[in-house]
C-alpha cells in the first residue's frame, strides 16, 4: 500500500511506468479499472467523461469562449426579415454569461479533479495486480467509504455546498470587480466588459468622488475597529474583574444580567436602542422631561455625535461577551500570583497592570485580532443603528459618515447595484482581514513556542 | 489617627475617617444652595418646607424629604461610631448611605417634576440649575458609602454594579413596557405606559393583521431547526474528518477555507440570488435553509478545536478492536462531545433569529416570506414606526424571550465553546 501511495503523487510516473491500459486511461478514464476488474467504479468515470464532454460541445464551449468578451450584442431592433417587421432582439447578458463562464470553470476544475483521482485509482488497482492481491471490487469501496475513506464521505456534501454557493459566486464576484457592471450598466438592457483595474485605479486614487468617499470611510473603520474592540475588551475585562472579585455575592445572577443582554439576538437589542435614541425617542423626550437638555440631541443624525453613540452603543453589545469569555480565563489564573504580590505589598491596581493584564494579553491575544477583524466588518451595530447615516452630500452615492466598508458594500449592491465598485471594495476588505490574519498567525506562532505563562 | 486604639473585628478603620468627612460633607451640603434659578438660591431644606406648604406633595416630594432623613440618619450613625464602633452601627450607617445616595440620583431625573408647577421655584427647572449644594451632596454621598462599605469590609463593587446593571437593563425594561403598552404610537413623553394590554400580542397572531408577524416567526423557526439540524451535522461531520484523520490535502482544505473565510460573506450574496434563480428558488424559504446548510461547514473550527483535545489513544484503542472510522464518529468521538454538540446547535439556531443580510436580499418585497429579522427591521422603517411601534415591541419579545431562556439555560456550553475560540 504504501508503494502506491508514494506513486501517486506524481502523474508522470504513473504515465511512464503504467501499461497500455494505465496511458490509454488518461484519455478514457476508467480503462484502467475496467480492466482489472472494477467494472462499476470505471463505468462510473468514464460516465463521468462522457458527460462532461457532452455538457462542453453543448453549452460549456459556448460560456467560455463568449467569456472574453461578456457579449457583444447589446439588446436592440433587429429587422426580422421574414416578417417584415423589426423586432426586438435579446442580444447577449453579459451578467449570465459570466455566471455561466464560472460555473463552465468550476465544473472544469471539479472534472479535472476527478480525472485525476481516477488515474490514481487505476494505477492503485495495477498495482495491486501486479502484487497478486485482491482488487477490492465496488461494494468493497463503499465500505472503505466508512473507514479508511471516511473523509470522501463526511466532506462530499459540504464539498458541493461550498462549490455551489461560496466559491463559484466568490469567483463571480472577484471577476466582477474587473468588470464595469455597475448602475448605468445592467444587463440584459446593457452589456458590460472588462476594464483591468479601474475600479480600483477610481476607489484608491488621490481625486474623484469615489475616492472622496473611500478613504473617509476607510479611515473611519479602522478607528471603529480599534476602538471598539478595545473598549469591549477592557470593559469586559472590568466588569468580568468586578463581578469576581472577593466579597460580591450572587455572582451568578449578577453574570446573567449581563449576559441577558447578550442572548437577545443583536439586531432587536440594536433596532430597539436605535428607536430609543431617535429625535423623538424615548431618550430624549426623557432627558427633556428631566431637565438635562432644551432641544433633543442629535444622537444618530449628525457625524461626530453618531460615530460616538454607534461605540457607547457597542459597549453595551459587546461588554458581557467579553465579560463570559474572560471570566473563565481570569478564573485560571493561579491565586498564589496574587497572594505573593500582597505580601510584596502591591496593590490592586499594581496587580492589574502586573499579573491580570499581561496573562489576559497573553491567552487573548489571537481572540483580539479576530475580534478586530469582525469589528472593522462589524455589519449589524452599524446598519440597524444608524444605517450609516447621517448622509454627507461629499460622498458617492448614498454613504453616510458612519458607513463602514462593509455597509457601504451592502448599500452598493442592495440599493445602488454598482456590483464592480461592491467587489472592489470586497476585495480590499479581504485584503485587510488578511494582513490582520497573517499577523495574528505569526504572533500565535511564537506564542506557542513560549509554552505557557508559568 | 483617632480611631488607632480601636479594634473591632471585622472593620477595617483605615478608611474610617475618610467616610466620616464625607458624611459630615454631605449633611454640610443640606444649607448650601440646593437650587439657584434666576439669581434666587434656595437650600434642600428650604425646598421641602416650600413643597409642603404649597400642598403639591407629590412622590418626587417624599423623595427629597428621604434623601434629606437619610443625610441626617447617616451623620448620626457616623458619630455614634466614632464614639463607639460596632459592626450592626456600620451596617445602619451603610444602609442610610445607600438610600440617600439612591434618593439623590433619582432626583436629578425628578426634580423637574417635583418643583415645577408649585411655585416655590420658578418654571421650567433644568438640571443645569441645580447649586453646588446638590452636586456636592450627591458626590458625598457615593464617597462616604464607598468609604463606610470599605470600613465594614463590603466590596464597594456593589455600587458599580449596581448603576451599572441599571443602565444595561434600561433598553430591555423600556422594550418590555412598551410591549404592554395601550396607547399606540412611538411618541410617547413617559416612560411607564398609563395604560396595559395584551392586545399587542394578540394583534400580532390574529389572521387578518396587516403583520404578518406569525408567518415571520413560523418561518424563522422552520430555518432555525433546519439549521440546527443540518448544521450541526454538517459541522461535525466536518471537523471530525479535520481533526481525526490524515488525508492527502487536508491542510491545503483547511487553508483554503481560511482564506475563502476571509471575503465578507455577503460580497457574492447577488451572484448567490441568480444561481437560486436558476434553480428556481429565489425568494422561497428552501433557498435560505440550503444556503445556509451549504456553507454551514465553513464553521468548523471551534468544533475542530474541541475534537483536537480528546486523546488519540481512544480512536488507536477502537481501531485494534476492529471499529472502523464510522464507528468511532459515532460510537466514540459523538458521545464525548455533548458540549461542543450542544454549542454548535445553539449558535445554528440562534444564527437563523438574527441573520439578516441574505434573507433581506433574498426576499426583496415578499413580505410572507420574510424571517424576523427582515420583518422588525421593516417595521422600524419611519413609514410604518408610529402606527407599529408597540406591535414592533411585542414582536421583539416574542423572539428574544424564547432564545434567552434557551441561552441561559445553556449559558455553561456556550462558555465552554467561547473559551474554546480563545485557545486559538
Amino acid at each position: 500500500m504504501k508503494a502506491v501511495q508514494k506513486n501517486k503523487n506524481g502523474l508522470a510516473s504513473i504515465f511512464s511506468k503504467g501499461d497500455i491500459f494505465s496511458k490509454l486511461s488518461f484519455l478514457i478514464m476508467g480503462l484502467a479499472n475496467i480492466v482489472r476488474g472494477q467494472i462499476v467504479k470505471g463505468i462510473l468515470f468514464l460516465a463521468i467523461e462522457i458527460g462532461y464532454i457532452l455538457f462542453m460541445v453543448k453549452v460549456g464551449a459556448h460560456y467560455l469562449a463568449k467569456l472574453v468578451t461578456l457579449g457583444t450584442e447589446g439588446q436592440g431592433m433587429v429587422f426580422d426579415e421574414s416578417q417584415g417587421i423589426y423586432v426586438i432582439s435579446q442580444g447577449d447578458n453579459s451578467m449570465l454569461i459570466l455566471l455561466y463562464g464560472v460555473a463552465v470553470m468550476v465544473t472544469t476544475a471539479v472534472f479535472v479533479f476527478t480525472w485525476r483521482t481516477s488515474i490514481c485509482s487505476g494505477e492503485l488497482a495495477r498495482q495491486l495486480k501486479l502484487a497478486n492481491k485482491r482488487v477490492p471490487n465496488f461494494i468493497a469501496d463503499c465500505k472503505e467509504l466508512f473507514n479508511s475513506n471516511i473523509h470522501r464521505l463526511l466532506l462530499a456534501i459540504p464539498a458541493v455546498g461550498i462549490i455551489v454557493f461560496t466559491i463559484t459566486p466568490l469567483i463571480y464576484m472577484i471577476l466582477i470587480a474587473f468588470t464595469n457592471y455597475d448602475a448605468e450598466h445592467q444587463p440584459p438592457g446593457n452589456l458590460f466588459t472588462w476594464v483591468g483595474l479601474e475600479n480600483f485605479k477610481m476607489l484608491l486614487s488621490a481625486s474623484g468622488k469615489l475616492s472622496a468617499t473611500f478613504w473617509p470611510v476607510l479611515g473611519w473603520t479602522f478607528i471603529w475597529g480599534f476602538t471598539a474592540t478595545f473598549s469591549c475588551y477592557f470593559g469586559g475585562m472590568f466588569l468580568a474583574m468586578l463581578i469576581n472579585s472577593k466579597g460580591i455575592a450572587g455572582k451568578k445572577i449578577w453574570r446573567t444580567v449581563f449576559v441577558i443582554t447578550m442572548a437577545i439576538p443583536t439586531f432587536i437589542s440594536l433596532l430597539v436602542v436605535s428607536t430609543m435614541l431617535g429625535k423623538r425617542g424615548i431618550i430624549n423626550v426623557l432627558l427633556e422631561q428631566w431637565g438635562f437638555i432644551d432641544s433633543f440631541l442629535p444622537f444618530l443624525t449628525e457625524g461626530l455625535w453618531a460615530k460616538i453613540t454607534v461605540i457607547i452603543v457597542n459597549l453595551w453589545v459587546g461588554v458581557p461577551v467579553t465579560m463570559l469569555m474572560v471570566t473563565g480565563i481570569l478564573m485560571n489564573i493561579p491565586a498564589e500570583l496574587y497572594e505573593s504580590a500582597r505580601i510584596d505589598g502591591a496593590g490592586p491596581l499594581m496587580m492589574f497592570r502586573k499579573i491580570t493584564f499581561p496573562y489576559m494579553w497573553f491567552i487573548t491575544t489571537p481572540y483580539l485580532i479576530t475580534n478586530l477583524i469582525s469589528n472593522f466588518n462589524n455589519f449589524g451595530v452599524i446598519y440597524f443603528m444608524t444605517g450609516g447615516n447621517p448622509s454627507n452630500i461629499n460622498f458617492f452615492k448614498g454613504a453616510g459618515k458612519t458607513d463602514l466598508l462593509v455597509t457601504w458594500l451592502y448599500k452598493l449592491t442592495k440599493d445602488s447595484k454598482d456590483y464592480n465598485l461592491a467587489s472592489a471594495i470586497g476585495i480590499i476588505i479581504f485584503i485587510i482581514s488578511a494582513v490582520f490574519s497573517l499577523i495574528m498567525y505569526s504572533r500565535s506562532g511564537a506564542l506557542k513556542n513560549e509554552e505557557g505563562f508559568q | 489617627m483617632m480611631n488607632r486604639n480601636k479594634v473591632v473585628i471585622g472593620l477595617n478603620f483605615k478608611y474610617f475617617s475618610r467616610a466620616f468627612i464625607a458624611t459630615v460633607l454631605t449633611a454640610i451640603c443640606l444649607f448650601l444652595p440646593f437650587v439657584s434659578m434666576e439669581e434666587k438660591s434656595v437650600n434642600a431644606l428650604a425646598v421641602l418646607t416650600g413643597l409642603f406648604g404649597s400642598a403639591h406633595v407629590g412622590k418626587m416630594t417624599i423623595v427629597l424629604a428621604a434623601g434629606i432623613v437619610m443625610a441626617v440618619l447617616s451623620l448620626i450613625f457616623a458619630v455614634i461610631n466614632y464614639v463607639k464602633p460596632s459592626k450592626a452601627l456600620m451596617r445602619l450607617w451603610i444602609c442610610s448611605g445607600a438610600i440617600q445616595c439612591f434618593c439623590y440620583t433619582v432626583l436629578m431625573f425628578g426634580t423637574k417634576v417635583m418643583v415645577d408647577g408649585t411655585g416655590v421655584l420658578p418654571a421650567k427647572f433644568m438640571v443645569r440649575d441645580f447649586g453646588f449644594g446638590y452636586w456636592i451632596g450627591l458626590l458625598g454621598a457615593y464617597v462616604a458609602l464607598w468609604f463606610t462599605m470599605k470600613v465594614a469590609k463590603v466590596n464597594p463593587g456593589y455600587i458599580v454594579l449596581t448603576i451599572l446593571s441599571v443602565i444595561w437593563l434600561f433598553p430591555i425594561l423600556w422594550i418590555l413596557l412598551t410591549s404592554f403598552r395601550a396607547e399606540q404610537g412611538y411618541y410617547v413623553g413617559y416612560f411607564i405606559p398609563r395604560g396595559f394590554t395584551f392586545d399587542n400580542y394578540l394583534n400580532l397572531f390574529k389572521n387578518n393583521s396587516v403583520i404578518p408577524f406569525a408567518r415571520w416567526w413560523t418561518n424563522t423557526f422552520i430555518v432555525a431547526v433546519c439549521w440546527c439540524v443540518f448544521n450541526t451535522l454538517i459541522i461535525l461531520g466536518t471537523a471530525y474528518v479535520l481533526s481525526r484523520t490524515r488525508f492527502q490535502g487536508r491542510t491545503t482544505l483547511m487553508k483554503a477555507m481560511m482564506v475563502i473565510g476571509m471575503f465578507p460573506g455577503f460580497m457574492s450574496m447577488i451572484a448567490v440570488y441568480n444561481i437560486l434563480k436558476g434553480v428556481g428558488l429565489a425568494q422561497t424559504l428552501t433557498a435560505l435553509i440550503v444556503v445556509g446548510v451549504a456553507g454551514a461547514a465553513m464553521g468548523y473550527y471551534i468544533c475542530k478545536g474541541f475534537f483536537d483535545t480528546i486523546p488519540k489513544a481512544m480512536d488507536e484503542a477502537a481501531i485494534i478492536d476492529g471499529a472502523n472510522r464510522w464507528q468511532i464518529f459515532t460510537r466514540i468521538t459523538i458521545p464525548l462531545s455533548k458540549p461542543i454538540i450542544i454549542y454548535t446547535a445553539l449558535t445554528s439556531f440562534l444564527g437563523a433569529w438574527s441573520d439578516y443580510i441574505f434573507p433581506s436580499i433574498l426576499f426583496g418585497d415578499k413580505q410572507a416570506s420574510y424571517t424576523v429579522a427582515v420583518g422588525l427591521k421593516w417595521l422600524t422603517d419611519f413609514r410604518r414606526i408610529d402606527a407599529n411601534y408597540t406591535q414592533f415591541a411585542a414582536g421583539s419579545i416574542m423572539v428574544a424571550l424564547p432564545i434567552v431562556i434557551l441561552f441561559i439555560a445553556l449559558q455553561g456550553f456556550y462558555v465552554e465553546g467561547l473559551s474554546g475560540s480563545v485557545k486559538g
